[in-house]
C-alpha cells in the first residue's frame, strides 16, 4: 500500500528580503543581497557588524520581535486555509529574547516583564493565533532547528497522529547571537560570502518561515515533502567534522527516507554559511555523496544566517524552485573556491526542478536534510506499518536527594527528595577534560545519560527536553558582556549557552550519530521529548536515550520561571530513560496519550481522550502541575469526567517545583514497574502493591498546555 | 619573561577551568593546542579574548594565532614582543 504523500500547502516568511513569500523570492532571483550594518541596537562602534534584518513585523507591540515575526509569517502561510491546522512545530532558540536581554541590562527584577521569555511561548503564541488546540511543540536544535520542527511535523503526518500542521522556524536578533559568533570569529566583515575564496564567516539575520503541511490533497500543491534526515557529528560542540561525517549522514538518510537515489536530485541548497569550516565539511560530504553534484547554491550572501529559521526559510524556497522551475543564485559569491569542487549556480537558473535537497547543521553537530518534490513527480512512497511500542531498557533520576535510590530512599523516609541536585557529591564517571567546560545543565544531563545506561551498547539517537536550558552560560555570557563594555564576550559561554548544548554533549560521550532532537516545551518538555522519539526513533541495536532536566539558577530562575522559588529553595533535576522498540525484557512500554492546549477546552479533550483509552485499571496517577495553576481543582474534574479512580501522586510536591519535574515523575513510574511495588512515599507510607504484568501508570502534565503518558507493563 | 609565563600559567589554568593542572605542573614548552590538556579552537578563542582584554593585544588572524599559541612559551613571548603593559 503507498503512503499519502504529504503536501506543502502554503507557506508563509518575512526575511531580510522581505515582507512576505513573493518579495523573498524575487529578492533572490534578482541575486538581491539584503546584508547591511546592523541598526536593530545599538553597539560600540568598533563592534559594528553587518547582520540581515528583517522588516519589522506588524502586530501587538507588546509582543517581543520573534512572536511578531512568527505571527506575520503564521498569518501568510494560512491565508485561504480552510481551517486551523491540528498541530504546530515550531524551531526557535533562547537566542531571540532581544527584550530579556535589555530586561537584565536594566536590572528588571519583575519576573512579569519576562513571561516571553521562554522558548515554549512562540509556538503557543502562534497556535493561539491560529485557533489550533492540538500539540504546539518547539524544537531547539541551534541552526538546525526550523529544520528539525519540518522533520518531526513529517513524521506525525506520516504516522497519522495529525493531517495538518503548521512547521517551521523563527529567530530575531540579539545581543547574544551577534555578539555570540562574532566572539567565534565567525563573523564576516564584509558579508557573507558562502564558497568563496576569501570567505571569513557569516552574516548573523532573523525571520520566520511556516509551512503549512497537509496529507489531505490541497488545491494547489506548492511541493511535495518527500524525506528528511537526521544525524549528529557527535564530535564537537561548535565545530563541524572536518569531512563532513554528519553532513553525509544527513543527506543519505534524507534521500533514503524520501526512496530517491541522489541522480534524482535537481538542485541542492547548501547550508552553506560562509565560515571557511562548514563550507569545506559540507563541500567535502557533497563530493562524497554526488558521484557529480547537481546545480547547488547556498542564498545566506543574500539573506545572512537566520539561525533557527534558516531551515524552514530554506524549505520555503526548495518548494518556491520546484514549483517556479528556477533555482536562486549563490549571492555574494565573487571568486570561487576552486579547493571546493563546486560549482554554484551564480544567478537564478531557469530549469524544471523536480527534487530538492536542503541542508542545515547547527552547534551540537546537529544535522538534518529536507527532500522537496515536485508533485507526482516520484511514486508514492510505500506505507510504512506502525512501528512496536517504545519499551525502557534503562533509567535514573537526579533530585535534591541524589540520584535514584537516594530519591527512593527519601521518598521512604518521608520526606521530600526536592531541592538542588548535589552534583558535587555524585560521583560522576567522566573525562575530566570533557567536564570542564560544561556548566550546571550539561552536567545533570551527562550523569543522567550514564547513570540510565550502566550496561549494554551506547544509545545511538538521543531525544532529550528542557525548559529553560543552560541557565549558567546564558547568565555568564551576558554578565560579562555588559560588564565588559559589550567588548569581551565569552566564546565558551557561548557554545554552551545553545539549547541543545547538553544533547550535543551527551552525543559525544556516547557517539551516537542518530538523531538528536531538543525539545523546549517549558513544563510540556519531557513530554515533548517523548513525543520526539516516538516518531523520529525507529529503534535497532542501540536504544535511544530520552532524557529531560532543568537547571536552578538563582538569578534567572526565579525571574523566568517564578513558581520554582519555594519554601525549599532552588529546586532542580531530571530524569533519562533508555528506549528501545519492542524486543523482550524491557521494564514497561510508554507512548503518549495526549499532547494539547490547556483550559477547559483541553480539558474535555483530555477527559474524552482518557475515557476512550483501553486498558486494564490505572494502579496510579501522577500529576504534574505547576505552583500557579494547583489550586484550580482542574485535576479532580479531569479524573472525574474520565472516570478514572487511582491513587494520586503529586508529582511538584514531591520531586520539587521545576520544568522537568515530570522526567523525575516518570522515573518513579518506572520504578514501580522495575521493584513489583509503588514506591513508598509516593501515595502512602509502605510501598504499595503493583502488579508489573497488569499495571498501568498514568502521568499527567497540566500546566499550560496539557499532556498524558501512559506507562503500560511490556 | 618568567614572571610572565607564572602568571599566564595562573590565568589559563582560571579561564580554560584546567583542574587537573597545577602552575607547577603546566609545561609551558609544550604544545597547547590539541595537547594533552584537550585544548581546541573554542579555548583558543577564549585566550585571544583574554590577550585583548589583558594586554591589549589583538589576534585575529589564523596563522598569527596558530604560531601564537602553539605554546605557553610562544604566547608570553609573543606578549612581551606586542604589549607596551609587558615590557614596563
Amino acid at each position: 500500500m503507498s503512503e499519502r504523500p504529504v503536501h506543502i500547502a502554503a507557506i508563509g516568511m518575512v526575511t531580510p528580503l522581505g515582507r512576505d513569500a513573493d518579495e523573498t523570492w524575487r529578492g533572490l532571483i534578482d541575486n538581491r543581497r539584503a546584508i547591511a550594518p546592523l541598526t536593530r541596537f545599538a553597539v560600540p562602534a568598533q563592534q559594528l557588524l553587518p547582520v540581515g534584518e528583517a522588516p519589522d513585523p506588524a502586530g501587538d507591540a507588546g509582543l517581543p520581535r520573534t512572536h511578531r515575526l512568527a505571527l506575520a509569517a503564521a498569518g501568510e502561510a494560512m491565508r485561504g486555509a480552510g481551517g486551523p491546522p491540528e498541530a504546530g512545530v515550531v524551531g526557535t532558540t533562547p537566542r531571540g529574547m532581544e527584550a530579556s536581554e535589555w530586561l537584565l541590562r536594566e536590572g528588571v527584577d519583575d519576573s512579569a516583564a519576562y513571561r516571553w521569555h521562554g522558548l515554549h511561548t512562540v509556538c503557543a503564541t502562534v497556535a493561539a493565533a491560529v485557533g489550533c488546540s492540538g500539540p504546539a511543540l518547539t524544537v531547539s536544535t541551534a541552526c538546525s532547528s526550523g529544520t528539525l520542527a519540518i522533520a518531526l511535523a513529517l513524521a506525525m503526518l506520516r504516522r497519522g497522529t495529525v493531517r495538518t500542521v503548521l512547521a517551521g522556524g523563527v529567530d530575531s536578533l540579539c545581543r547574544l547571537t551577534y555578539y555570540g559568533f562574532h566572539s567565534l570569529q565567525l563573523v564576516d566583515r564584509q558579508g557573507c560570502r558562502p564558497l568563496d575564496r576569501h570567505r571569513r564567516g557569516m552574516a548573523v539575520a532573523e525571520g520566520a518561515a511556516l509551512l503549512l503541511l497537509t496529507t489531505e490533497s490541497p488545491d494547489r500543491s506548492l511541493g511535495e515533502l518527500r524525506g528528511a534526515g537526521l544525524s549528529c557529528d557527535a564530535y564537537h560542540p561548535a565545530a563541524p567534522h572536518p569531512e563532513g561525517q554528519g553532513a553525509l549522514l544527513a543527506m543519505r538518510r534524507a534521500l533514503e527516507d524520501a526512496g530517491l537515489a541522489p541522480e534524482a536530485i535537481d538542485y541542492v541548497n547548501l547550508h552553506g554559511t560562509g565560515t571557511p569550516e562548514n563550507d569545506a565539511a559540507e563541500a567535502m560530504a557533497l563530493r562524497r555523496l554526488f558521484a557529480v553534484p547537481p546545480p547547488l547554491s547556498s542564498i545566506k550572501g543574500a539573506l545572512g544566517h537566520g539561525l533557527a529559521a534558516a531551515g524552514a526559510v530554506e524549505a520555503a524556497v526548495a518548494a518556491l524552485a520546484v514549483s517556479h522551475g528556477l533555482m536562486p543564485g549563490n549571492t555574494g559569491l565573487q571568486a570561487l573556491d576552486e579547493g571546493l569542487g563546486l560549482t554554484p549556480l551564480t544567478a537564478a537558473s531557469a530549469a524544471p526542478v523536480k527534487a530538492v535537497l536542503s541542508n542545515s547543521f547547527g552547534f551540537g553537530g546537529n544535522n538534518g536534510a529536507l527532500v522537496i518534490a515536485a508533485p507526482g513527480a516520484f511514486p508514492a512512497r510505500n506505507a510504512t506499518p506502525p512501528p512496536p511500542p517504545l519499551t525502557v531498557s534503562g533509567y535514573a533520576c537526579l533530585s535534591g536527594a541524589g540520584d535514584t535510590s537516594a530519591t527512593l530512599a527519601a521518598l521512604a523516609d518521608g520526606g521530600s527528595p526536592a531541592g538542588a541536585v548535589p552534583l558535587e557529591r555524585l560521583a560522576i564517571d567522566l573525562p575530566a577534560a570533557q567536564l570542564r567546560r560544561l556548566k550546571r545543565l550539561p552536567r545533570l544531563v551527562l550523569a543522567l545519560a550514564g547513570l540510565a545506561r550502566r550496561e549494554g551498547p551506547a544509545p545511538g539517537a538521543i531525544f532529550a527536553g528542557s525548559g529553560w536550558g543552560g541557565l549558567s552560560e546564558t547568565h555568564d555570557f551576558l554578565q560579562r558582556l555588559f560588564q565588559s563594555g559589550e567588548q569581551f564576550p565569552s566564546p565558551t559561554d557561548f557554545v554552551g549557552s545553545v539549547h541543545n548544548g547538553p544533547a550535543g554533549q551527551a552525543a559525544i560521550l556516547c557517539q551516537a550519530d542518530g538523531p538528536n532532537v531538543t525539545m523546549a516545551g517549558g513544563e510540556a518538555s519531557f513530554a515533548e521529548a517523548l513525543l520526539a522519539a516516538e516518531h523520529l526513533f525507529h529503534g535497532g541495536e542501540r536504544p535511544a536515550l530520552l532524557v529531560c532536566a532543568d537547571e536552578g539558577h538563582p538569578r534567572f530562575s526565579p525571574l523566568f520561571d517564578p513558581g520554582t522559588l519555594t519554601s525549599r529553595g532552588l529546586c532542580d533535576g531530571g530524569g533519562a530513560l533508555l528506549l528501545q522498540r519492542g524486543g523482550s525484557g524491557g521494564l514497561c512500554t510508554l507512548r503518549s496519550l495526549f499532547h494539547g492546549n490547556g483550559g477547559d477546552s483541553g480539558l474535555m479533550r483530555l477527559a474524552a481522550r482518557l475515557s476512550a483509552t483501553p486498558g486494564p485499571p490505572w494502579s496510579l496517577v501522577l500529576a504534574d502541575i505547576p505552583q500557579r495553576r494547583r489550586d484550580q481543582g482542574r485535576l479532580r474534574e479531569l479524573l472525574r469526567q474520565a472516570g478514572i479512580d487511582a491513587p494520586l501522586a503529586d508529582c511538584r510536591r514531591l520531586c520539587g517545583e521545576f520544568a522537568s519535574a515530570s522526567a523525575v515523575a516518570a522515573v518513579l513510574a518506572v520504578a514501580a514497574f522495575a521493584g513489583g511495588a509503588i514506591p513508598a512515599g509516593l501515595v502512602a507510607k509502605e510501598p504499595m502493591p503493583f502488579d508489573r504484568t497488569r499495571g498501568r501508570i498514568l502521568l499527567l502534565g497540566l500546566g499550560e498546555t496539557f499532556s498524558a503518558v501512559e506507562f503500560c507493563a511490556c | 619573561m618568567q614572571q610572565l609565563i607564572e602568571e599566564l600559567k595562573v590565568k589559563l589554568i582560571d579561564i580554560l577551568n584546567l583542574q587537573d593542572v597545577t602552575p607547577e605542573s603546566f609545561d609551558e614548552h609544550a604544545r597547547l593546542v590539541g595537547g594533552e590538556l584537550g585544548i581546541d579552537s573554542i579555548d583558543v578563542l577564549e585566550m585571544v579574548v583574554m590577550v585583548e582584554k589583558d594586554y591589549g593585544i589583538v589576534i585575529n588572524n589564523q596563522e598569527v594565532g596558530e604560531k601564537v599559541f602553539a605554546s605557553l612559551a610562544a604566547l608570553a613571548r609573543y606578549i612581551e614582543e606586542n604589549s607596551p603593559k609587558a615590557r614596563s
